[in-house]
């Protein structure tokens, strides 16, 4: 579903070129929940930003199913973000002056095809995340676990090739990350959606398939996840020790 | 909601929101240049103003201003517009929006909301217009010739204004597409604009380099005149743009370091964070802050106007011994005693202290520019009899008109300056030899001194000669170089509609050939003439004015034989300049709303690119005291600084102005100096005003909300 190949990246200042991305190699497969993990500046934003075609890359490839993104113009990879790839924001991201409904549409309306499937398709992901009570309320009126369960929603409507998760807890309490890593595992058991999180909380990354750890943009080691969520996660926790005590 | 229609009007009814400001400054920019352009162009003050005049270059001198100003804010309340709905283009992008998709839905937007401020400002600027004039008729002056007509002309200017806005509103549309990133609305961050630091020295030498340029721009055309010998070329004004380059220094040390004299190594500064916002976002802040001061400057300059005007007029009519004064030329039928006085009586009036005298117009030696070089366009001084025309009393003559007791000698002349002698740029006071134009007969003199007289001065100036030398040089003289002047006052109260009449049959009393400016020199022109030349009044007709148009500026003001007359003056000069008051007060108007949004619009942006950081602070434990003080701090800086340099400047510069014109500065003008310190007090006020009511947006904004 997701191929990246010796994928290079590097920011420039006025005097000195810091590579942030130094030739990182992975796959992740249709139907897989996976994490990318790591300290901060390791490249797990920056990663996660040129596979959702923000930023370019120097070298590499970015393989979404059969398209390679370096390929793309402007517009293809407009097109790209629209119609194969759904994205869940640690902000949100939800347009204030538009019901949840119409927000989750919005990917949909961009694309051209918000008809009366689109809507009952909207209606059906909300009560699959449990917010089809608040489908018109405004994100103003509404909590931070419910916000980010629309923007789940959101992310779904198109039927996208990938979600695009970048820290969706990182600004909910433990009870609403709950929620929102139950939606995301809903969107995989239920519409075998492929999904790709950073972040920084070891227990949300503990309910996925397999988690990418990052170091000084490369990948220290890449954990398959068995056994249960809670000795995965302590797994989780003893690599990271280790990760960070390595020189 | 299913189609793009649909939530471009959805997003739309949002933005009005947003919008609140850039249809603000839409719609006042669109009302004033509107009712400025109906007041421009309507037919009482076309005729107030004659074309070609300098009154009416002034007036589109100013609108011009007036219109930057205009368009200066409505641009920066445009891309406030645009950085407002930046998070909202950011989020459609990063779902998949192109920008090419995006670009109709903006260009239509905008068009919808410039159209719609902008029909409702041209609309509220007629009731506008019509509500100044009123006002102006009701608390200043009233008459018939005071009216305010529509002309369909009048609209072509804002409409081509609102041309200009939607075209600006657009490019800054085009702009801010290109320059809209996915990143910066996800991350919240915002580039930034830092300017070069240049080092601590960039302030003191931004003072020393905006004087040095202050100056060279002044000293430059004399020092021309001297070097090369010819007269001043435009591009001599170049020499004033150290200015605005050290204007630009001071403004930028300001930004970065602020002013503060502390010790070294005395510890972080505590308004920290507020000059950091500011310094990262620089480079725009010291632009603002510069067109700011331009501006405010701009409205000082027109308001100013307002009282130095009305105190210099009132206090000069106060001054005058007699209410009327008027002279003709011997070859005219002109006014008599009987005459006046059977006219004062049908309005009831007597007259009093009539005194009348003869004068000659004579022809003066000097020391004059004769033109030197291939082409004439060098200077040249040389010595010529024939240089300026003076009126010339003698000594009984002048006693008799004025009451005054003079005495002069034989062979020498006395000049008639006023009390504080600041009219003597208009007397001659290094003549040798006086001419008469007809007989060619001339009189050996020298200067014997001034006699002050505030009544009798005029463009050619007045002398006095020994009653023996007047009659001497007198002799033979044809009618048209003679005179004679008549003063006297009116019994008790005077009436308007008797000077207005006196005035005009005054005028009508006059032939074709009197039809000449106090500018028209007619001993320069017989002298060029001699030469082979062409007089400068000749040309054009520049040296005449119109018996048509006596209501004109340019004929009350440059009329040779124009009658003086303290009711006539004291309530149409108010008429002729109330033109004036209401073009300078619009321009005041413009000039100080367009400064004070420009200030309002960058403080909102600096907040906003910085909400994070107050986000940050709160996180860190900052007490709502301490940010509302960093806002403050800030908003102090943007709006005091341009404030402070553009009211000293202006201030400054009027003083130069007062003092260049003779060299001092007299009671009347020190006193209207004041008046203008009254003026900047209201000023002052005004951007306190606003400072406050930023300083409460901007503290709701970032630390009231949670």
């Amino acid at each position: 579903m997701l191929e990246v190949k010796n994928l290079y990246k590097s920011y420039e200042t006025a005097k000195t070129r810091y590579p942030v991305l130094k030739g990182i190699s992975f796959h992740v497969e249709k139907g897989e929940f996976a994490a990318v993990m790591g300290a901060s500046g390791s490249g797990k934003s920056t990663l996660l930003n040129c596979i959702s075609c923000y930023i370019p890359y120097d070298k590499g490839d970015i393989l979404l199913g059969e398209q390679n993104l370096g390929d793309l113009d402007k517009e293809g990879l407009a097109k790209v973000r629209n119609e194969k790839l759904g994205f869940v924001f640690q902000d949100f991201m939800l347009l204030d002056g538009l019901t949840v409904k119409e927000n989750i549409l919005i990917p949909r309306i961009i694309k051209e095809k918000a008809d009366r499937k689109a809507e009952e398709y909207a209606e059906r992901l909300m009560e699959m995340f449990g917010i089809s009570h608040i489908k018109d309320k405004y994100p103003a009126d509404i909590s931070g676990g419910e916000r980010q369960r629309a923007a789940v929603a959101r992310s779904l409507i198109n039927d996208p090739l990938l979600i695009l998760a970048d820290e969706p807890t990182g600004n909910l309490d433990s009870k609403s990350s709950r929620t929102v890593i139950e939606a995301f595992e809903k969107a995989k058991q239920e519409m075998d959606s492929t999904i790709l999180m950073v972040t920084h909380d070891s227990f949300s990354a503990s309910f996925c398939d397999r988690v990418i750890l990052l170091k000084d943009g490369v990948i220290y080691k890449e954990l398959k996840r068995v056994g249960d969520q809670s000795s995965f996660q302590g797994y989780l926790l003893d690599t990271l020790k280790e990760m960070n005590h390595a020189d | 909601m299913r189609t793009m229609r649909d939530l471009e009007k959805k997003l739309r009814k949002l933005d009005y929101h947003q919008a609140r400001l850039y249809l603000f400054c839409n719609f006042i920019s669109l009302m004033l240049i509107t009712a400025y352009s109906i007041m421009m162009l309507s037919p009482t003050v076309l005729e107030v103003l004659p074309e070609g005049g300098d009154s009416r270059k002034q007036m589109v001198a100013i609108f011009v201003l007036a219109a930057v100003g205009c368009t200066a804010f409505t641009v920066y309340a445009t891309a406030l517009f645009f950085r407002k709905k930046s998070r909202q283009a950011g989020i459609l992008m990063a779902l998949g929006i192109s920008k090419k998709q995006l670009a109709p839905m903006l260009y239509r937007e905008i068009l919808a909301l410039s159209f719609l401020s902008s029909a409702c400002g041209i609309l509220a600027g007629i009731p506008l217009v019509i509500l100044l004039w009123n006002s102006f008729r009701l608390l200043i002056v009233d008459s018939a010739q005071m009216q305010l007509n529509f002309r369909a002309v009048c609209l072509v200017i804002p409409l081509i204004f609102l041309t200009v806005v939607i075209g600006l509103a657009c490019m800054t549309a085009k702009r801010y597409l290109a320059r809209t990133d996915i990143l910066d609305t996800i991350q919240e961050e915002h580039k930034n604009e830092p300017v070069k630091e240049l080092g601590r020295w960039c302030g003191p030498a931004g003072i020393v380099i905006l004087f040095a340029g202050a100056i060279a721009g002044f000293e430059a055309p004399m020092v021309y005149m001297k070097v090369v010998q010819a007269y001043p070329v435009w591009w001599l004004n170049l020499f004033y743009i150290p200015v605005f380059i050290g204007l630009y220094m001071i403004l930028l040390h300001t930004v970065v370091y602020g002013w503060h004299f502390r010790k070294k190594h005395s510890g972080i500064r505590s308004n920290i964070i507020s000059y950091s916002m500011m310094k990262f976002q620089g480079k725009q802040t010291v632009n603002n802050m510069l067109v700011s001061t331009v501006l405010t400057a701009g409205a000082c300059f027109a308001i100013f106007y307002i009282p130095m005007l009305s105190y210099s007029t009132t206090s000069d009519l106060k001054k005058r011994p007699y209410n009327y004064l008027y002279h003709y030329r011997a070859d005219q039928k002109g006014l008599q005693r009987t005459e006046v006085e059977e006219l004062a009586s049908e309005y009831g009036l007597s007259l009093k202290d009539w005194h009348e005298a003869d004068y000659i117009n004579l022809g003066m030696d000097g020391i004059t520019d004769v033109g030197g070089g291939e082409s004439g366009d060098k200077i040249e001084y040389q010595y010529e009899q024939l240089v300026f025309e003076g009126k010339f009393f003698s000594e009984s003559g002048f006693r008799e008109l004025t009451g005054e007791e003079v005495s002069v000698e034989r062979g020498s002349y006395l000049a008639v300056s006023n009390d504080d002698e600041t009219n003597d740029h208009l007397i001659s006071t290094d003549c040798t030899v006086f001419t008469n134009m007809d007989t060619r007969k001339t009189l050996s003199v020298s200067f014997a001194g001034r006699v002050h007289y505030n009544l009798l001065v005029s463009d050619k100036g007045y002398y006095v000669l020994h009653d023996a030398d007047f009659a001497e040089i007198s002799e033979g003289a044809a009618d048209e170089w003679l005179g004679r002047m008549h003063v006297f006052n009116v019994e008790g109260e005077d009436d308007y509609r008797f000077a207005d009449r006196f005035f005009h049959l005054f005028v009508e009393s006059f032939d074709e050939s009197c039809n000449i400016s106090c500018l028209y020199d007619r001993v320069n022109k017989i002298a060029k003439n001699e030469k082979g030349m062409v007089y400068w009044g000749d040309k054009d007709n520049m040296g005449s004015v119109d018996f048509g148009r006596i209501n004109d500026t340019d004929f009350r003001l440059y009329w040779e034989y124009m009658p003086k007359s303290v009711m006539l003056e004291k309530t149409d000069f108010i008429r002729t300049f109330s033109v004036f008051l209401m073009m300078f007060l619009f321009i005041f108007l413009i000039c100080i709303t367009a400064a004070c949004v420009i200030c309002y619009t960058r403080c909102q942006t600096i907040a906003l690119n910085n909400r994070y950081v107050f986000d940050d602070l709160k996180k860190l434990g900052a007490p709502p005291v301490f940010l509302k003080k960093e806002i403050r701090r800030q908003c102090c800086i943007v709006i005091r600084t341009p404030a402070v340099i553009g009211i000293t400047a202006m201030s400054i510069l009027y003083a130069m102005i007062l003092y260049a014109n003779d060299g001092k500065l007299v009671m009347s003008e020190i006193i209207g100096l004041g008046i203008c310190g009254l003026v900047i007090l209201g000023i002052v006020l005004l951007l306190y005003a606003v400072y406050h009511k930023t300083v409460k947006i901007l503290v709701k904004e970032l630390v009231d909300i949670p």
